[in-house]
């Protein structure tokens, strides 16, 4: 468990921005979700969408934010969410696109997690951003976007 | 998606006294749960103060001084003087003051629990009082309780379903009950307790250990 107490600071804060990057291209950040309705609360358990279970404390005049970024170090950080996550459905067409689909999800970085043939991607921007990069594979139909874009 | 090594836990800095909300309806058992954590945090070496809040009087609070169970300075007292939401909710100033002050009168304290007015279904506690709070109901109020889908039952972040013992006595359902909040509650956390003979304390002091303190 991560006992962590405090905000370290902005992911958009010059200084921290650099670093961030830095660990997002080690694949080492890890993102908090946490509900809107439980923004105010200054302490809190819950698990990061990589399953490290953070125990979270604030001092009473700060609060939680989309952005806040709640722990960073030379292998990691983790990084406050607001909202549930949000996925990206995606379903591979024969091996050529399991293949391609999982090819290029790897080497975009990005989060992913597995239900049964499909491939569900976390989002962290606009669903669209996500479809841009495999819009080949869809054209050509290997790939289809199913369910729950949001 | 490959998880980066786990580093070792960063010891955590001085974090300020964690403060759990207790409401609920008049006469569901909030004063007993208090007293009832009060000895059951005493023996796990929890650090401890109480906040009663009363309509007009200071009676609950007198009552938990009075217990023996805990240095009565660690008691305070808020006099609500309106719906006893208002001050756990629209304005809980009076509590923010009480609680500062207890953690300034007693450095290191780890818990404070705050104990609202009898209100109604619909009382609910304010994210700038309380970091997790509690709602009591009792089987005596009707097993129809949890189906009426009020804000505490459904908001809280415990719900204790108290006076288990009296079911049989008032044509109560409890397993019925029970399902029915866990279901509104869309399976988040609902202990039964009956507080008198301390039954169910223990799952909810290792709830607040875990959830709270951060203890295990």
């Amino acid at each position: 468990m991560l006992r962590l107490h405090g905000i370290v600071g902005d992911r958009r804060d010059h200084a921290l921005h650099h670093r961030l990057h830095h660990l997002e291209h080690h694949d080492a950040i890890e993102f908090l979700f946490v509900p809107e309705a439980d923004l105010g609360r200054r302490r809190l358990r819950a698990l990061t969408d990589r399953g490290t279970e953070c125990a979270v404390s604030l001092d009473r005049d700060d609060a939680l934010y989309d952005g806040a970024v709640l722990f960073i170090d030379d292998d990691r950080a983790v990084v406050v969410r607001a909202g549930a996550p949000r996925e990206l459905r995606l379903r591979p067409q024969g091996t050529e696109g399991a293949l391609k689909l999982g090819f290029l999800a790897g080497h975009l970085h990005w989060r992913v997690r597995f239900e049964g043939t499909d491939l569900c991607v976390v989002l962290d921007g606009a669903a669209a951003d996500y479809t841009a990069r495999i819009a080949p594979l869809l054209d050509d139909g290997i790939v289809t976007v199913v369910g729950n874009a949001n | 998606m490959n998880a980066p090594a786990l580093s070792p836990a960063t010891p955590a800095k001085t974090a300020p006294a964690a403060r759990v909300g207790i409401g609920g309806p008049v006469g569901s058992g909030k004063t007993a749960l208090v007293e009832r954590l009060i000895a059951a945090f005493a023996a796990r070496k929890v650090d401890l103060a109480v906040i009663t809040n009363d309509l007009v009087t200071h009676e609950d609070a007198e009552r938990v001084r009075r217990s023996g169970l805990i240095d009565p300075a660690r008691v305070s007292a808020v006099e609500a003087g309106a719906c006893p939401h208002t001050v756990i909710r629209e304005d809980p100033t009076l509590n923010i003051e009480a609680a500062d002050d207890l953690e300034r009168r007693f450095p290191g304290v780890e818990l404070i629990l705050i104990e609202s007015g009898g209100d109604n279904l619909a009382s609910t506690f304010s994210r700038d009082l309380t970091d997790f709070w509690i709602f009591v109901i009792d089987v005596a109020g009707g097993d129809d309780i949890p189906r009426k889908r009020g804000p505490g039952v459904l908001k809280c972040d415990l719900l204790v379903i108290n006076k288990a013992d009296l079911a049989p006595h008032v044509g109560v359902d409890l397993d019925g009950m029970i399902a029915e909040a866990r279901r509104v509650r869309a399976g988040r956390p609902v202990i039964v307790t009956n507080c008198r003979r301390s039954e169910g304390i223990d799952a909810v002091a290792d709830h607040l250990e875990r959830e709270v303190l951060f203890r295990t």
